[in-house]
């Protein structure tokens, strides 16, 4: 673990600046220093460091609270934190973790120049399809034309390294993909932003599988681009508030709202929390993890092709579906029906993707991501299941052979023609 | 009892000039064999202050090597500058052993953390101090062995810690405490030359320096490699969960067991707040109800072990249990130890903050100290948790608290005092596995004659005759004994 930093080079200023957290003192005693969570926070495993454990973080947010005062070390050990949440599981003192982190990143977007203007200008574009929709076309083109390479060599310069380090753990974007068709009302189907511009071919895989049991789907329309977790991980809350009411108002009804990406469905569930109303709560409990829905009706879909042997698949459990949703162990109940399951050693810890984590510490991230591939390595398995579209680019990134669950079952259910 | 940032905040408090100098020069000499992995920033001394204890002050400098090599290092760069240095695993320790006091280097292990070499053959890992407790078992599995000391904290706590401690674990009723298990240690003496302790074969020539090394708490040199013996796997493993209306019968339960002949791999003991809080973390369905319940593990071959869950049986409904589950499966098993494991963060569930003690007490007289404990802790107005391993007779009597409550601090360690006392009383000792470090130095003498307590000076500074290794750590300073004697000995007369 030895060359891996939590923060990138020390700005080494000491000059502190105001900063009100707003996080009240029972939650910030509610840590007793035990450290069980430590082996589960990925950042510490790979750096060794008590400031990018989850002790260390709350000890500072501790200490910065009482001060009222922060400096630049401060925010660069907030912002390594991938925000998994495996702490949490971890914590028997039911330490609220994410709820605090939450409240440290908005008071550092809100009274800091933490979120320069040109991410959150990036952050506001998943909001918007067609100028995301847009903007993928021309990535995609550029991927395909070559033009990466004057991207990153842009990226050298000063003002774009960020961009430059974006571009380059890139995948590659698809240039045209055909439109998804509603075939009912049972249910809805959220589609979400970098996924539907992105990875389509997911979504018409889930959706076939959850017409296999002979349900009806809706599909949202524009106005539900984006559930807003991206924005709440940067501490933009009030961008996800915004984006929540659109979300909530496209998708009327009393149907459940199903999710193949476990950052939308956790984020979604919290709409409660984060609006604060009836109508918000009434919402989220529609809200469930696709797999939640589906193995309660799994003897409802059909057997499939007849295999030889059953295909061995590894499950890798995004976080926000183990650590906040718990909703992992539904994946296995879906996918045992078809094939043999096998587990990770890993306890559950994070693969290092965390929304826009890995474009923004790639350093760290690579390194978690290793930790995930030696765990992959030892189970023996050549699939595995992510039901995560950032854990999917990231795992694939490395070269492991990464699908959404559903995506593998519909090929199945296909008498495995590619979808 | 300083509140846990005050000790950051206040941290310039106190420091002189002159101090601040020789800081920045240390820095630069540590920054040489380091670079930018010896830090100095009011944040990270902060989160080096403190380990599992209640007790804080930051270090001058936090040093994270990665060799065996640039712990030799920081060694000698601190000698020149007569600077005391602390190892530092995984920050768990619940006796300030790890506390910082003096303003010194804290050397922490984490990034030591490979495991080199598992011999089979020879049932022997070298391991370097930062490896965790629980990795290396779980790297260990798929051979069939596992190292044998299981501390509550094992998912966490580094070998390092476990050695200095000499930790030990609820399966080390049967087992043996960690000194069992360590066959070999390679040591960065506090001269700074690295030395090897013991040794692999099965009985290693001279002076068992090793076994001194052991339990020393870091107040000997800094342990930069370990070889551990590997205990294979137990082919049958049976855990129950017994619960019992009333906790004399518990406690009465546990000696009667042991003396049908009986040893547990683990014989673990919680009472009624205890079994609350852990359920509400881990969901294992212990009974919220209980006055007490028994977590009693037996392992060996199958037929010898389904033999003794008869006779815990049997024994058990004679001291009046309520219930014995037995556990299903593998799954059951874990969510019952991962209960009990956990139950110290889980006092968090009633109050912020905890204190406890680790005093050992004869089997026979568990009850009547445990109720002196509930009367001790009622008499201060605080709220005691209990959960142990009882087969060993070794109590962990919790202290919930809030440090935010005025005069509260004083309350705990005059409580705690009473506790010590009324174990000893009983003819009990000490510390049964968390070590003396800052909390319970004071306490020594209650236990130790003032010639006892020399000896052991005397050991120490063979090691460590300028005193640079974790200083003012086990041995009392107030009543240093050393100090008096200095006067009478003759210099050299004890080396
Ligand atoms: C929830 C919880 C449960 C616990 N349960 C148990 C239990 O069941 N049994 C038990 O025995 N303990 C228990 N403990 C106490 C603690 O976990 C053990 O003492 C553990 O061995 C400490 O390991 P560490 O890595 O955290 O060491 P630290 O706390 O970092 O250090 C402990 C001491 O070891 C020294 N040290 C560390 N590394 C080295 C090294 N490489 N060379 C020389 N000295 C070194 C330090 O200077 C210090 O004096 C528990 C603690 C907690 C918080
Ligand atoms: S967050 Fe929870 S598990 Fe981690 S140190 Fe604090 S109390 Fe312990
Ligand atoms: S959220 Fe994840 S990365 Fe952040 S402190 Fe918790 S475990 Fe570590």
């Amino acid at each position: 673990m030895s060359a891996v930093r939590p923060v990138g080079e020390r700005s080494g200023t000491a000059s502190t600046f105001p900063l009100q957290l707003d996080i009240d003192s029972d939650t910030l005693a509610s840590c007793v220093a035990c450290g069980m969570c430590l082996p589960h926070c990925p950042t510490y495993r790979v750096t060794g460091e008590e400031s990018a454990s989850p002790r260390g973080r709350i000890a500072l947010m501790r200490d910065v609270a009482e001060r009222g005062e922060a400096d630049a070390a401060f925010v660069e050990f907030m912002d390594a934190c991938i925000q998994c949440r495996g702490c949490e599981t971890a914590c028997p003192a039911g330490v609220r973790y994410g709820h605090m982190m939450e409240t440290t990143r908005e008071a550092l977007a809100s009274q800091t120049s933490y979120q320069p203007r040109l991410r959150r200008l990036a952050y506001r574009a998943l909001g918007m399809p067609r100028l995301l929709g847009f903007g993928s076309r021309l990535l995609g083109l550029s991927q395909r034309l070559g033009l990466m390479r004057l991207v990153s060599l842009l990226g050298r310069v000063r003002p774009f390294r960020q961009l430059g380090a974006m571009t380059a753990s890139l995948p590659r974007v698809p240039v045209r993909q055909a439109p998804l068709t509603a075939s009912g009302d049972d249910v809805w189907l959220f589609t979400g932003c970098v996924m539907d511009a992105w990875m389509r071919d997911t979504h018409r895989a889930v959706q076939s599988v959850i017409e296999a049991t002979g349900a009806g789907v809706a599909l949202p329309p524009a106005g539900a681009a984006c559930c807003g977790s991206l924005h709440l991980h940067a501490g933009l809350a009030s961008d996800t508030r915004r984006l929540a009411r659109k979300v909530m108002a496209a998708l009327p009804g009393e149907a459940p709202i199903l999710i193949d990406s476990a950052g939308c469905g956790a984020t979604m569930k919290e709409y409660g929390h984060l609006l604060g109303t009836e109508e918000a709560r009434q919402f989220a409990g529609r809200v469930q993890d696709v797999h939640e829905w589906l193995a309660a009706r799994v003897d409802e879909l059909p057997e499939g092709a007849p295999t030889s042997a059953p295909l061995q698949i590894a499950v890798q459990d995004p976080c926000h579906l183990r650590h906040v949703q718990q909703a992992h162990l539904p994946v296995r109940r879906v996918l045992s029906r078809f094939f043999d399951v096998v587990e990770l050693d890993d306890d559950g810890l994070c693969c290092g993707a965390g929304g826009a984590y890995s474009q923004q510490h790639p350093e760290v991230a690579g390194a978690v991501r290793e930790r995930k591939a030696a765990a992959v390595e030892r189970t023996g398995a050549s699939v595995v299941a992510s039901a995560n579209p950032g854990c999917t680019l990231h795992l694939q990134a490395v070269g492991l052979d990464v699908r959404h669950p559903l995506e593998i079952v519909a090929e199945h259910l296909n008498g495995g023609a590619p979808q | 009892m300083p509140s846990r940032s005050a000790a950051l905040v206040g941290y310039g408090r106190g420091v002189t000039s002159e101090d601040a100098a020789a800081d920045a020069a240390l820095l630069a000499d540590l920054r040489g064999v380091l670079g930018d992995r010896a830090r100095d920033n009011d944040f990270e001394r902060g989160l080096y202050s403190r380990d599992g204890s209640i007790e804080g002050s930051p270090p001058a400098i936090v040093c994270l090597p990665d060799s065996a090599a640039e712990v030799a290092e920081i060694v000698r760069v601190c000698r020149r500058h007569s600077r005391p240095f602390l190892a530092r695993g995984s920050g768990t320790g619940l006796a300030g052993g790890a506390v910082p006091v003096g303003r010194p280097v804290v050397v922490a292990t984490s990034k030591m953390d490979r495991i080199v070499e598992i011999d089979t053959a020879n049932r022997i890992a070298w391991v370097e101090p930062g490896v965790l407790n629980l990795d290396l078992s779980r790297a260990l599995a798929p051979q069939g062995f596992h190292f044998a000391p299981d501390p509550s904290s094992q998912q966490v706590c580094s070998i390092g810690g476990n050695i200095a401690n000499n930790s030990g674990g609820p399966h080390c009723l049967a087992y043996g405490v960690t000194t069992a298990h360590i066959a070999a240690l390679e040591v960065v003496l506090p001269s700074g030359d690295t030395t090897v302790l013991g040794g692999v074969e099965a009985e290693p020539a001279g002076l068992d320096l090793r076994g001194l090394f052991v339990g020393s708490e870091g107040t000997m040199g800094i342990a930069t490699k370990a070889a551990v013996r590997l205990t294979s796997n137990a082919p049958a493993v049976r855990t129950l969960l017994l619960d019992f209306d009333d906790v004399s019968e518990g406690s009465a339960a546990v000696s009667a067991i042991i003396a049908a002949g009986l040893v547990p791999s683990a014989l673990e003991m919680m009472d009624q707040r205890a079994i609350e809080i852990v359920e509400a973390f881990a969901h294992a369905g212990y009974p919220t109800g209980a006055a007490a319940v028994l977590l009693v593990e037996l392992d060996g071959l199958p037929g010898g072990v389904e033999a003794g869950v008869e006779i815990v049986r049997e024994v058990a409904q004679k001291h009046h249990v309520g219930h014995v589950r037995v556990a299903a499966d593998d799954a059951e098993r874990a969510l019952l130890w991962k209960g009990r494991k956990n139950a110290f963060g889980a006092v968090a569930r009633i109050k912020p903050d905890y204190y406890l003690h680790d005093t050992v007490v004869p089997r026979s007289k568990l009850t009547e100290v445990l109720e002196k404990v509930y009367r001790i802790a009622d008499a201060y107005g605080l709220i005691a948790v209990n959960v142990f391993h009882a087969g060993d007779g070794n109590l962990h009597p919790i202290l919930a608290f809030d440090r935010r409550e005025p005069g509260v601090d004083e309350r705990v360690k005059a409580a705690g005092r009473d506790i010590v006392a009324a174990s000893i009383e009983a003819g009990g000792v000490l510390s049964g596995e968390h070590g003396i470090g800052l909390e319970k130095r004071d306490y020594m003498g209650m236990l130790f004659s003032t010639h006892d307590m020399y000896t052991q000076d005397v050991v120490r500074e063979t090691f460590d005759p300028d005193g640079l290794a974790n200083p003012l750590k086990i041995i009392p300073t107030g009543s240093r004994c050393s100090d008096s004697f200095h006067q009478h000995v003759p210099e050299g007369a004890w080396v």
